[in-house]
């Protein structure tokens, strides 16, 4: 077992060592913080506006829309009688930043609903306040109109909290729609970034040995067999690590964000009641599972592939059966994550070569009984004792063949021999 | 007296053609063994079966009097293979590490015998280097210093010279002659016979996987020589070609214009050949007996015309010429 260890150790410290590892490895935090400044970002996106509101109604309406706006918090309005060059002159303070936008408010506003915001700066939230502000506005300055008393507009007109929650395994999670399904989304795009990534690492690392020819003198020291193994285990440790500085990062951003806030002049508190999809353990012990899985299962292939490839370019073409496989679950994802419980995803599921992607996503998206994932993991680990063990046999014999690729006949006779 | 290696009637085959055909043979502790032969005559596929990398189809390969192959063995035995290969993105210093763990060595030693090594070879400030910065040369050494860096009882050399420049060439045969001189043993193939026969104690020549001789050098050198005779001329070479065609006195004759090389027929004597070579007025620079070069013999071996040992003998019987 020495030498499996020195073997996996080669492997990981010569990966670790590499430029490619730590881009990676510092790109995935760079990643999370900009996710973090732009929620922090949008969020001030929220704040307060000042704008100016062009009355030229009959009623004095721009004046109870001024005091709707100011009562909203997310406005500081102030009223502008309508005039010629009133107008002109605001869009110069939008222009100078003094003013956010303006909005003109006509008759049309009670009659037919028309009013007109103009500003530099559209941004969704505040269009929507303005929206509910006026419309709640309009409601009542049009049930007045009718004669009801205002003060029942104001006891009826109350806004619905819609709180959303999610049933996931018999427990209920707070957690919206949007979440699960990103979280799922991501799940199974990190997995099958992570899958291929890494079974392409073992693949290139068995063709180094190849081309180098220093397979020889390896070959004769150590069982092939251990050699594979070595090799798969030293490029999955590699990802571990990999995971592993990309969490604690992870970890470590999250709990600056009222200083990212502070810094970036948002209200810290804001940046603390942020929503972050919450992943639970099981959801967590299911993803490094499968990802493990999945991960033996394909740099076994990937490994097989190396042996049987002589060049770079033979490799590339040898092993797009393997990544077609691995595609499958890839252009699945969307329909996995709209339907987790269809027959589609469950077949999915249920087949070795596309369960490490399937299954965790159908588990994250909670719909997925406990009978299917033990039984999708018993299929994964046969799968991977079978492959593996083919690959081992291909493996054995191809490190050591130089010139032409073998064709399907001669892999056969490899494994039978 | 042990035996590090012996191969018992050995048999591969790739794809239809035999590689090594019942090829036995056996070396002795502390010996240097050359096996010999042209290119394609089996010594690296029997190296290799004797490293456990390829399976013999037949036959049996027992290392230090023990059975399995070089794998089991491997912590006793260096290798070079024929097509050397380091991994040229790893620092010196963490390859030859790597490559002694993987023959068992621990980390501690193995650190410790590479700083050695690269000391004694002069290559410690190359140590934290890539391989690929270093020139070819330097590779060699640091391949060299892999194979032995363990301080294996066995050395298994495949083609050692050849892509070597003089110098490595020259650290190489140092090294192989220090170790027979520390008791260990030396198994070399080659097809260049000058190594052979300034190195070898014990030869066995090959051709088409088939053994045609094995024995020390004097043996080979006796049972396959015969008395042999170089004449040099000086100018006028008389009635020369005409006395070497004599088949009562000469067998076979190696003519390099100036130069030839005889093989005297059997029952011949050397002075009947002077005299009618000075009666015949040739100008003689050297007249000398000698014995037969390794590499003659190698070429009457393995030369086209006599490809095999039975054609070899059925030839001696019948002292037919070689013309």
């Amino acid at each position: 077992m020495h030498k499996v260890w020195a073997v996996i150790r080669r492997e990981f410290v010569e990966r670790v060592r590499t430029k490619w590892f730590w881009v990676s490895a510092i790109l995935g935090p760079v990643l999370f913080a900009g996710i973090i400044v732009f929620q922090i970002v949008q969020s001030l996106g929220g704040a307060v506006r000042n704008v100016a509101v062009v009355d030229s109604t009959t009623g004095g309406l721009g004046a109870r829309v001024v005091e709707a706006l100011n009562a909203s918090n997310a406005f500081r309005a102030s009223l502008a009688p309508a005039g010629l060059r009133v107008v002109d002159s605001l869009k110069d303070l939008v222009e100078a930043k003094q003013l956010n936008g303006l909005l003109i408010v006509t008759n049309d506003l009670v009659e037919t609903g028309r009013a007109e915001y103009q500003a530099s700066n559209l941004g969704m939230q505040t269009i929507e306040a303005l929206q509910r502000t006026l419309g709640r506005l309009v409601v009542k300055a049009r049930l007045e109109q009718k004669g009801v008393n205002p003060a029942v507009v104001d006891w009826a007109q109350i806004r619905i909290a819609l709180e959303q929650k999610k049933i996931t395994h018999g427990r209920t999670v707070s957690e919206n729609a949007t979440q699960s399904f990103l979280t799922a989304y991501f799940m199974a795009i990190l997995l099958f970034m992570a899958i291929l990534l890494y079974g392409v690492n073992v693949m290139s690392s068995v063709l180094e040995e190849k081309t180098t020819r220093i397979i020889e003198v390896l070959a004769s020291s150590v069982r092939p067999f251990q050699l594979m193994l070595g090799k798969i285990f030293g490029a999955g440790a590699v990802s571990f690590f990999q995971f592993f500085i990309w969490a604690v990062s992870a970890r470590v951003l999250l709990s600056l964000r009222g200083p990212i806030a502070r810094a970036l002049g948002a209200n810290p508190a804001d940046a603390q009641t942020m929503s972050l999809p919450h992943i639970p353990a099981a959801t967590l012990a299911v993803f490094i599972a499968f990802f493990l899985g999945g991960f033996l299962l394909y740099s076994a292939m990937f490994a097989a592939v190396g042996a049987m490839s002589s060049n770079e370019q033979e490799a590339r073409q040898a092993q797009q059966p393997v990544t077609i496989l691995l595609m499958i679950s890839y252009l699945s994802i969307l329909g996995l994550t709209n339907d987790p419980g269809s027959t589609f995803a469950r077949t999915l599921s249920l087949v070795p070569f596309t369960t490490p992607i399937a299954t965790p996503v159908r588990w994250t998206a909670g719909s997925m009984p406990m009978w299917e994932l033990v039984a999708s993991l018993v299929i994964l680990a046969i799968a991977i004792v079978g492959v593996t063990w083919v690959a081992a046999r291909i493996y054995r014999v191809g490190i050591l063949m130089t010139g032409k690729r073998p064709n399907l006949k001669e892999l056969m006779r490899w494994v039978r021999a | 007296m042990s035996e590090p290696v012996v191969v018992d009637r050995v048999t591969k085959q790739f794809a239809g053609h035999t590689a090594v055909d019942e090829l036995s043979l056996s070396v002795s502790a502390g010996i240097i063994y050359g096996l010999l032969g042209p290119n394609g005559a089996g010594k690296t596929t029997t190296l290799r079966m004797i490293m456990d990398i390829y399976e013999p189809d037949s036959g049996s390969i027992r290392l230090f009097d023990q059975v399995g192959g070089g794998r089991t063995h491997s912590a006793r035995i260096g290798y070079l293979p024929e097509e050397r290969g380091l991994y040229p993105r790893m620092r010196v210093l963490d390859v030859l590490v790597f490559l002694a763990e993987a023959k068992g060595v621990s980390r501690r030693v193995a650190r410790v015998k590479a700083l050695e090594w690269l000391e004694r070879l002069g290559l410690s400030d190359w140590r934290l280097r890539k391989v690929s910065d270093l020139s070819k040369g330097m590779q060699q050494k640091v391949q060299f210093i892999s194979t032995i860096l363990h301080d294996p009882d066995l050395v298994i050399l495949d083609e050692p010279f050849s892509g070597l420049d003089p110098v490595n060439s020259q650290v190489l045969r140092d090294t192989v002659v220090d170790y027979r001189r520390h008791g260990k043993t030396v198994l070399f193939s080659t097809h260049i016979m000058e190594h052979a026969e300034k190195l070898c104690d014990r030869l066995c020549i090959i051709a088409r996987g088939k053994k045609l001789i094995d024995g020390t050098l004097a043996e080979v050198k006796r049972t396959h020589g015969g008395k042999h005779v170089i004449v040099a001329f000086d100018g006028g070479q008389g009635n020369a070609q005409q006395i070497f065609k004599d088949q009562r006195l000469v067998a076979k004759i190696q003519d390099f214009g100036q130069q030839a090389e005889l093989e005297l027929a059997p029952g011949a004597d050397a002075q009947e050949i002077l005299k009618a070579l000075v009666n015949s007025g040739a100008r003689l620079a050297r007249f000398e007996l000698a014995s037969p070069s390794l590499h003659k013999i190698f070429v009457d071996l393995v030369g086209p015309e006599a490809a095999t040992a039975a054609a070899i003998g059925a030839r001696a019987e019948n002292g037919g010429p070689n013309a």
